[in-house]
Order: structure tokens, then C-alpha cells, then sequence
């Protein structure tokens, strides 16, 4: 009789066990939390010996074993892996692919509402969105370098089916690789609170002779309340030189000694707008702002003062609603930087025209749709020009000074229909738009998200920063909500432009010496 | 270096503000093209990238020196022209095309398609045939 007991408490706790697994409110085995792959797979998923740069380790082919290649492709690892030094994609900071990303030696977070599940990852600040509703891909046959991921549980595990993967990324450091055939599919299963069984079944009648599986656990990262940013095409071009400091703005830049003084106190409490009766709501009571949204942004991202289009520049409609001039209230010295990021050679420092980050709050309205999740205890806003945002609800947490982000660190909070989101730790990189208003690594934002209707917020942000500005501003605008999915913007991995901004640039350097 | 083309002279007549569009979701756009080299030619196509931020339409264009260059044109991004129900099927390798655009400034054969229109008429990537090419 005893051992039926334990295994009805066993059912009944969700556990073989005795240790009782966290469920989430619909009763699915709760993956939310920092995890990270402990072994090493990321260098090779075969037995391995050490080599330069790579760790010595076991296989984690389930079985053991090597990969089941076919002859071609048996010789096509192997020149890869001669020149993995140079051909590695991740050497050129591309997006890695799954099950890579899964497998690299730095942690992700992961996110979990009854119909998504999203995981984000330090690495270029990439994302993955795992629709869990059921749904078919909207848009099937699109490839992409992450491909498209769909969810459902089976019992306690979690299993994910990745479809429509380029064939660019590898699958390891070694130089395994795949095609465009590739199918993934993952299952996830929590074995103890800290710790998931991830296995990847690859199947790619292309390059292998039989379907075949990797199995490693991915353990929780406890010591963590978040993780970081790793911008690697940023670090990379910065190390180069291939993309400047700006003495001005870059942390930890002194506010100028002509500055004149910032009036932190002549800002404008705009009244929130009003939310109608019967918007959707979460069980908690709190408006249910989920899903995909564009920014009705009216060419902000091509200045946020009110001008006309040009040939070449799109015009905007000006978005700034304090001061109510509508201009921005400059310090002069960065009124005559503004000015002068507008001529054609400093197109080339627009930290976006490198596919960098965007930064807050220009990710939301660069012109690219963003899709916002609401997990216990979190806002996640996952933007389609890739980067995300993690904003941890009623935690006043802050980071150490000395670390510095694009997209900064924020908390959130409710009040009543609107919520507040305080963001500061920036790094000072970004640029607020294209013609290159200014901000610092000394702004703090704040945003407010008003839900004014089922299908739109009003979103508001006031920017405070005492390096280029004589007090504060805010902006606003309408985020729509409509029926789409995301795709991927691979930016840096198709960036046709940059070179010619980088001639124009040069072109620019060599006429002034020329002058001298 | 310098490109002439039998059909870029015609547009020289041309004001640029005839291609004006105020919704291109270009990034520097202003500073990688140069509206004072407006272009316009017929080419054929030899390639096209779907690509994010923006895609990329290769086509070959007999200069005046009776010389074949490929010329990359610019166009808006990937996402985009799938959202609108464009697809890569629906552009193959030897499409004739008549364009038009802005020259790169480093005077490369590079062009920002303003647009590009079938022999029959319709219009390259516009979201019904009587819309510009790259309308928002």
C-alpha cells in the first residue's frame, strides 16, 4: 500500500523525487528563471580534446557517439573546422541558431505566460519567441538564422518544434553543421527546481544519414537577479576602432563646466490619458497590454522636432509634448552637435546603421513592430529590430554604477491603468534618431504605458539628462496593437550600408587633412 | 568612378522631387545617397537578398560604353515586403525592370530604389498596382 501512497504524492506534487517542482498558475511546470548549459557543448558536441580557445570535453550526443554524417558532409565539418577561426559565425557576432544558443557559455532568461514563452539571451541581445497557443506560423517558408518556434506540452515537458532555420549558423565551435532542412525539435523538463533536462532532436536528411539527439541540463542561475548585455559586434567594432568613443556622451563623461543648470523642476505633470471601461484585463486585475504593437511614431526616428521631409528625409510630425514649443530643450554646445550629426559624415555614427541597439526609448519607435509579454513579475518587451527589454515589476533593485547598458536597467510599477517604467544605468551610445538628437549616459527615463483602448496605448516618455539639456522633455505617441507575428531582423548579418557611410565618412577625413 | 548611362541623362531633366517618397524607413538614408544623383535605367535582375534592414535587388545595366554592371538597388526591408504579401518567388532572376533611384555618394554602382516598374506597368512592392513602390 505504501509505495501507491508515494507515487499518488508523487502525481500529485509533480515530482518522482519528493521534491515538489514549481507550477505555474495553470498548472504547467514553471521554466521561468536564468538558466545557463553547464558542460561543454559549445565547443564541440563530440568527445573532444583541448585545443586553443576550446575546453577539452565529453560528448553530449545522446548515446554517445559522433554525428551521423553522410560522406559529403564528413569532409565539409572538417574544413570547417580547419578554418573555424575565421568562418565560425560566431566569430563575426551572428545570431547563433538553436540548439547553439542553447548551449553557449552565458546565461538566458526565460519567460512563461499560458500562450508564449520567450527566452532571452545575452548574445546580441537576441530572442526567442515560443508560441504556445496552438497556433500555426503566420508566416511558414520564411527562413530565418533562429528560425520559427512552436510549443506544447506534453505532460511535464515542454517540447518546441523549430522550423524554417537558415543554413548559415553552425552547431557548434568545431564546425558541425547542418542545411536548410534542418527540423529541431526540444524537449524541456524540469528535473529538480534548479535544473532542466534540454535535449534537441536534430533531423537534416540533407547532411545526416538518421535523426539524432543531444541531451544536456541546463542548471538555474540563482545568484542572479538578471542578465546582462553582451553587444559582441559593438565590443568588436569598439576594440577596432571601427566605431568611436564619444568624449561627450559615453559613460563616464562629466557634465561640461559652460553646461547651464538643469531645471529638473519646470517639467510639465501632463494628465494620463483616459482608459475606457471593459479593457481586457490579467486575473490580477491589471490591464492586459499583451501582444504585438507598432508605433503610430509619425518619423521619430528621423527627429523628434516637428520638420518637413526632404528628398532623402522623411519628415516628422514632432513628438514632443513638454516643452510645448515642441523643440528640445538643448544645451547649446549640443544643439550645435545635433546640427552637425545631420551632415552626411556623421551618418556613419548612428550606432543603428551598425545594427547596434537602439536604446530607450528610441527601440520603440524605430520602424519596427515590438511584442509585449506580461509573466508573473515582469513587463518583456520584445522588439523585431532585435533586442529585448526586461522590466521586473515592483522591484527596487539597482545596479552598480559602473555598469553600463544600451537598453538600461528598468523597473516597473502599476498605477492604476498605467504603467511606469524608471530606466537609468545607459551607457550614453545611443543616438535618439537618425538625424541624431542627443542623449548621455547620464539620462534617466521615464515611461508611462497608458492602455486607452483594447487595440491601443498611449505611450509617453519624459527624458531627463543633464549633459545636453537645460531640463527635461517628453514625448508621445500611440502604439497600435494588431493581429501579426515577429519576424527576424538580422541586421548586422545582411548590412549592406555601412561600408558607403563609412566611404562617405572617410571621404570627409581625407579632405580636411587635404586642407591642412 | 564615374558611370554614364544612356538613360541616367534623360533624369538629369528630371526633378528628384517626381520620385519623392516621405516614407522610407532608411537608416542614414540622407547620408549614404545623394539626391543630387537621381538615377534611371532599365536593368534586369540577377539576384535578389531578402534582407533585413533592407533588401537588396541586383540587376545587370548595359552603360554607354556597351559594358554590362551589376548595380545594387536598395529597397525597403524583408519584413516588410512579407507583411505586404511579397514574396521571393515573385521576383526571378531575369525580371526586366525600369528604375529609379538615388545614386550611392561614394559614386559605387549602388542606388536606393525610389522605384521600379514592370514592362506591363505594375509596380515593384507596392501593396496594390497603383501604389508607389516603397510606400509605407
Amino acid at each position: 500500500m505504501l509505495p501507491y501512497l508515494l507515487i499518488l504524492l508523487a502525481l500529485i506534487t509533480g515530482s518522482t523525487s519528493g521534491q515538489t517542482l514549481p507550477q505555474t498558475a495553470d498548472g504547467k511546470p514553471d521554466l521561468q528563471g536564468i538558466w545557463q548549459s553547464v558542460n561543454r557543448a559549445s565547443y564541440d558536441l563530440e568527445d573532444h580534446v583541448a585545443r586553443y580557445d576550446m575546453l577539452a570535453g565529453v560528448s553530449v550526443i545522446d548515446g554517445g557517439g559522433e554525428i551521423p554524417y553522410q560522406l559529403w558532409a564528413v569532409e565539409q565539418q572538417l574544413r570547417n573546422f580547419e578554418n573555424r577561426s575565421s568562418e565560425d559565425p560566431l566569430r563575426n557576432c551572428f545570431l547563433p541558431g538553436v540548439p547553439r544558443i542553447m548551449a553557449m557559455e552565458s546565461p538566458f532568461q526565460i519567460f512563461q505566460t499560458t500562450n508564449h514563452i520567450a527566452i532571452t539571451f545575452e548574445w546580441q541581445q537576441v530572442f526567442r519567441l515560443i508560441y504556445t497557443n496552438g497556433s500555426p506560423p503566420l508566416y511558414a517558408g520564411i527562413e530565418s538564422w533562429m528560425g520559427n518556434s512552436r510549443g506544447h506540452w506534453e505532460g511535464d515537458v515542454l517540447v518546441v518544434e523549430v522550423i524554417d532555420q537558415n543554413d548559415k549558423t553552425w552547431l557548434d565551435a568545431a564546425g558541425n553543421f547542418h542545411s536548410e532542412e534542418i527540423l529541431v525539435t526540444e524537449r524541456y523538463q524540469l528535473l529538480d527546481t534548479d535544473t532542466i533536462e534540454y535535449e534537441a532532436t536534430i533531423d537534416d536528411p540533407k547532411v545526416f544519414t538518421k535523426p539524432w539527439t543531444i541531451k544536456l541540463e541546463l542548471k538555474r542561475q540563482t545568484h542572479m537577479d538578471g542578465i546582462l548585455e553582451y553587444q559582441c559586434q559593438a565590443e568588436k567594432e569598439e576594440a577596432s576602432g571601427d566605431f568611436e568613443r564619444d568624449e561627450n556622451t559615453w559613460y563616464p563623461a562629466p557634465i561640461p563646466v559652460d553646461n547651464d543648470p538643469f531645471d529638473a523642476d519646470v517639467s510639465e505633470s501632463l494628465p494620463l490619458p483616459t482608459t475606457l471601461a471593459g479593457i481586457p484585463r490579467l486575473s490580477d486585475g491589471t490591464p492586459n497590454i499583451s501582444g504585438y504593437f507598432t508605433a503610430d511614431a509619425g518619423g521619430a526616428n528621423y527627429g523628434l522636432e516637428k520638420h518637413d521631409g526632404d528628398t532623402l528625409l522623411p519628415p516628422s510630425r514632432g513628438q514632443v509634448v513638454d516643452p510645448v514649443d515642441g523643440m528640445l530643450p538643448y544645451q547649446a554646445w549640443a544643439r550645435a552637435e545635433r546640427v552637425n550629426r545631420e551632415l552626411p559624415h556623421r551618418g556613419y555614427d548612428d550606432p543603428t546603421a551598425h545594427c547596434f541597439v537602439a536604446g530607450v526609448p528610441r527601440s520603440h519607435y524605430v520602424p519596427a513592430p515590438f511584442f509585449i509579454l506580461q509573466p508573473p513579475g515582469y513587463i518583456v518587451v520584445l522588439h523585431e529590430r532585435m533586442s529585448w527589454r526586461r522590466i521586473a515589476l515592483d522591484d527596487h533593485s539597482r545596479l552598480p554604477e559602473p555598469i553600463r547598458l544600451w537598453q538600461g536597467h528598468s523597473v516597473g510599477r502599476w498605477e492604476e491603468n498605467t504603467l511606469v517604467v524608471e530606466s537609468q544605468n545607459f551607457n550614453g551610445k545611443s543616438w535618439l534618431n537618425e538625424t541624431g538628437d542627443v542623449v548621455s549616459h547620464m539620462q534617466t527615463v521615464v515611461e508611462t504605458f497608458t492602455p486607452v483602448s483594447e487595440s491601443q496605448i498611449i505611450y509617453r516618455a519624459t527624458v531627463s539628462d543633464p549633459i545636453p539639456y537645460t531640463r527635461p522633455w517628453t514625448i508621445e505617441m500611440p502604439f497600435n496593437r494588431e493581429n501579426q507575428e515577429l519576424l527576424e531582423v538580422a541586421c548586422l548579418e545582411d548590412n549592406g550600408d555601412l561600408q558607403h557611410l563609412k566611404d562617405v565618412r572617410d571621404e570627409h577625413r581625407a579632405r580636411q587633412i587635404d586642407e591642412k | 568612378m564615374a558611370y554614364s548611362f544612356k538613360l541616367v541623362i534623360t533624369i538629369l531633366i528630371l526633378a528628384p522631387i517626381i520620385f519623392f517618397n516621405n516614407a522610407l524607413a532608411h537608416h542614414a538614408f540622407a547620408a549614404e545617397f545623394d539626391k543630387e544623383k537621381p538615377v534611371r535605367f532599365t536593368g534586369t535582375v540577377t539576384e535578389m537578398k531578402w534582407a533585413n534592414p533592407h533588401a537588396w535587388i541586383y540587376v545587370d545595366v548595359e552603360n554607354s560604353n556597351g559594358e554590362i554592371v551589376n548595380w545594387a538597388l536598395e529597397t525597403r526591408a524583408a519584413n516588410n515586403l512579407i507583411r505586404l504579401g511579397w514574396r521571393p518567388a515573385d521576383l526571378p532572376v531575369g525580371t526586366v525592370l525600369e528604375i529609379h533611384g538615388w545614386q550611392a555618394r561614394n559614386d559605387s554602382p549602388t542606388a536606393s530604389l525610389s522605384a521600379a516598374t514592370f514592362p506591363d506597368g505594375q509596380k515593384l512592392f507596392a501593396a496594390t498596382p497603383d501604389q508607389p513602390t516603397q510606400a509605407e
